[in-house]
């Protein structure tokens, strides 16, 4: 039982339960000291030492279910008995399980008829495979199916394409092999007992293929999961198919919180700074020169900014989209951001996301800034907004291909937000072989930048977010 | 703390039994919960919306075991200081005082800087003792001979600094005093720390717990609570008024009424002599099941709704 518990602590993690070993001992204990006899006590006891959120609770009770499911295989399978009761016609149903039971003798004398007449059949008869399957032994049947499974390890399958592969082997772990020979023998010997063997193999051949069925979606489904989510970050961010858009938010959200944990340890700040030695003295000396009470430097308290600027023209809306989804999503730790987008011209949205959750906000700002896109003005538009409320705690970051259809870029603007601001980071989608080629002016802007990076799927964006965390306190 | 110790938590069912004669009813999961907790000595972590009987949960076991229930209320700031222990300065000041005093005596017959330092040495420091320490809720609920009940109110108001201060109280039930050691636990306290999910806590003090999640409770549960803490209403009336909170739950509220909440409607509307829900009635009364203005107006445009709805309930039965 220990290490079924264990197994199952395995599904969970796949599905993105967090455990550690500590906990598996924890959960070995619980389950030693609850029994296993009440199955509702024991899930909501394992379930406090598993599952740490609401929502971890909610993929517990769903994994606890499907992966504790008590059904035995059943391998007397019901359209015989459905044909029984046929055949039965006029006779009282309360007999069924009774003609039943003696369908099965019938055929099981059938066999042992032919047997003696077979060689084969007759060693297949002494296996204890064939003899449970005579018998409809379910649990006896059920645990060598699992044992089965165990040595082939079911637990490793990922993906669809290798049911009938696990299915085959298992079937093979089971001795199905000797059935299949008998069932060769009998179809040369031409014996009536043919059709009665055959059924028996069929009968085993589909447990074992829902069984694996079953254990397909128990196991594979997690480890599916994490394959896409390890290929959607790596993915170029408007190559990702639309569809995906909800995985990509769900990715972003999980990142967020991953640096919101690892960032939001610092953010307090000593409330005071060192003795003021020379204050506290004079203060002491109407008691006699007892410093009664200590004074402390203030420390002065900076207020960081982030001001993002997004180009939401065409080319560069969808990595604006995931920028700014970032952000908003790492509102904990961030100081306050203000956001501002453009195309042609420029203005700022900040009101959209106080408003609007975030997924609408961006739809709302892309429909009222896209369009072509013009640098020049558009900065133009940004000194007149924000200039004045740039100072040495404002970080700049500007997200755009740097592409002004050969317009004017106005350096000179954004040389001055360069001089005033702490930090001026410009994020582009483009590789950087492409920059400067063409209509491209990410060269001249990048030289009143503090820091430039190519920036074009989610595992780039969350590393520049996490240095950009780093510095701004 | 042992089952020997506390036959009163002894299996899951006693749990429950013993609850509900002190007022307390329960879902199986929180009497699970307790029994573990017993059973395994581990922390629980109890989430779940404010007003769901978090607070009350510890409050009623230290009831059921008739052993010291101490609270400790978390807030931003608090430090060690507040929360596990303190020097009493003023009685160490004292002590140093009467030293100088004696000194004299003590160093009687010593020649020299060096015996006299060693003179010194031969007496025993207290400035550092247990003598001069004030305990705080932590180390309080360590020194108590028979156990307790130590309840940590609204963890996620405090700061990261202080999880980790617990998190070595919490899986040794030892607290590390620098200028002492280490004090253990005389018996080990039952440890419950509430949560309203205001912050995650951190993945290390999670661990240590069991995690235990109170949502709201079916309509059949909080039924049966209110019929242990407001008995005089007759049931026509209970089962309506907590089918109209549940209704209530079900819309877009700021705050949704809690178990508390429902608890003082009943005790209201039995001061007003209702015998069934009357939509003047309800307006009246529903300041005391909803805390905000924007809600208040929200629910009265629903009102008639709600209560015709509940209306209809009480012909049908």
């Amino acid at each position: 039982m220990q290490s079924s518990l264990v197994n199952f602590i395995q599904i969970l993690r796949t599905h993105e339960v967090r455990i550690s070993p500590a906990e598996t001992l924890d959960a070995v204990d619980v389950a030693t000291t609850l029994g296993y006899a009440d199955r509702s006590l024991l899930r909501d006891g394992l379930a406090m030492t598993l599952a740490k959120t609401p929502e971890e609770e909610v993929i517990f009770m769903h994994c606890f279910d499907r992966f504790f499911q008590q059904d035995l295989a059943d391998f007397s399978a019901a359209d015989i008995a459905a044909t029984v009761d046929e055949e039965a016609g006029s006779s009282p149903p309360a007999s069924a399980a009774q003609q039943v039971a003696d369908f099965s003798a019938a055929q099981a004398a059938a066999l042992q008829l032919a047997a003696e007449t077979n060689t084969t059949l007759q060693a297949l008869l002494q296996t204890p495979l064939m003899q449970s399957l005579i018998s409809n032994d379910r649990t006896e049947l059920t645990l060598a199916m699992n044992q089965a499974a165990d040595r082939v390890g079911l637990q490793q399958i990922q993906i669809f394409t290798q049911k009938g592969q696990f299915t085959r082997r298992i079937l093979d772990a089971m001795g199905e092999e000797r059935i299949r020979n008998a069932v060769i023998s009998l179809e040369q010997a031409e014996s009536p007992a043919l059709a009665v063997l055959q059924r028996y193999r069929d009968i085993l051949r589909e447990q074992v293929r829902d069984y694996v069925e079953r254990e397909y979606l128990l196991h594979a489904e997690g480890k599916t999961r994490q394959f896409m989510d390890d290929i959607l970050s790596k993915t170029r961010l408007n190559n990702i198919e639309h569809i995906y858009l909800h995985k990509v938010q769900e990715l972003i959200r999980k990142m967020a919180k991953k640096l919101v944990s690892r960032h939001s340890r610092k953010r307090k700040q000593l409330k005071r700074g060192r003795l003021d030695m020379a204050k506290t003295l004079r203060k002491g000396i109407p008691n006699d020169g007892v410093m009664f009470n200590t004074y402390w430097r203030q420390v002065r308290k900076e207020k960081p900014q982030i001001l993002a600027v997004c180009d939401v023209s065409g080319s560069v809306a969808a990595y604006a989209k995931f920028l700014l989804l970032f952000l908003y999503s790492l509102q904990d730790v961030l100081p306050k951001v203000r956001s501002f987008a453009f195309s042609s011209h420029l203005g700022e949205v900040s009101q959209y996301f106080d408003d609007y959750p975030v997924e609408k906000a961006i739809e709302l700002v892309n429909w009222k800034y896209g369009g072509a896109t013009d640098y020049g003005n558009s900065l133009m538009d940004f000194a007149k907004l924000a200039m004045d409320d740039i100072n040495s705690n404002t970080t700049v970051i500007i997200l755009g291909d740097a592409r002004n259809n050969n317009g004017d870029p106005k350096l000179d603007i954004l040389q001055s937000i360069y001089q005033r601001a702490r930090q001026v980071i410009w994020l582009n989608p483009e590789s950087r072989r492409a920059w400067g080629s063409g209509d491209s002016e990410m060269l001249r802007y990048q030289s009143a930048c503090h820091f430039s990076a190519e920036c074009n799927n989610l595992r780039q964006l969350e590393r520049i977010v996490d240095q950009l965390l780093k510095s701004t306190r | 703390m042992h089952t020997q110790d506390f036959p009163q938590l002894a299996s899951v069912e006693q749990i429950e039994q013993g609850f509900e004669s002190y007022g307390y009813i329960c879902s199986r999961k929180i009497a699970t919960a307790v029994f573990l907790a017993c059973q395994l000595r581990k922390p629980v972590l109890v989430e779940g919306p404010p007003g769901v009987g978090k607070t009350e949960l510890a409050k009623t076991i230290a009831l059921l075991l008739d052993i010291p229930l101490i609270r400790l209320q978390c807030y931003e700031g608090l430090d060690e200081a507040k929360a596990l222990y303190e020097w009493k300065y003023g009685k160490q000041l004292l002590y140093t005082q009467v030293l100088k005093e004696k000194l004299g005596d003590l160093l009687q017959g010593a020649h020299g800087l060096a015996e006299s330092v060693a003179k010194l040495h031969q007496f025993g420091d207290i400035f550092y003792s247990e003598e001069f320490l004030e305990p705080r809720p932590l180390l309080k609920a360590m020194q108590q001979e028979r156990g307790a009940i130590l309840l940590i109110d609204e963890v996620d108001k405090s700061d990261y600094e202080f999880e980790s201060l617990l998190l070595e109280i919490l899986s040794d039930y030892q607290v590390s005093i620098p200028e002492i050691g280490t004090v253990k636990a005389r018996t080990t306290p039952m440890v419950f720390l509430t949560s309203n999910n205001t912050r995650d806590i951190s993945d290390a003090l999670k661990r240590r717990c069991l995690h235990l999640y109170i949502p709201f409770p079916t309509v059949e549960l909080e039924e049966r609570i209110i019929r242990s803490r407001v008995p005089d209403v007759d049931e026509q009336l209970r089962h309506q008024l907590v089918k109209f909170v549940h209704s209530l739950r079900q819309l877009d509220l700021k705050k949704a009424p809690a178990i508390s909440e429902t608890i003082d409607w009943a005790r209201s509307l039995l001061l007003l002599h209702a015998q069934h829900l009357e939509e003047e009635l309800v307006r009246s009364t529903l300041n005391v099941l909803l805390k905000y203005e924007e809600d208040i107006e929200a629910t009265e445009s629903e009102l008639r709704a709600l209560v015709s709805d509940r209306l209809v309930d009480r012909q049908t039965l």
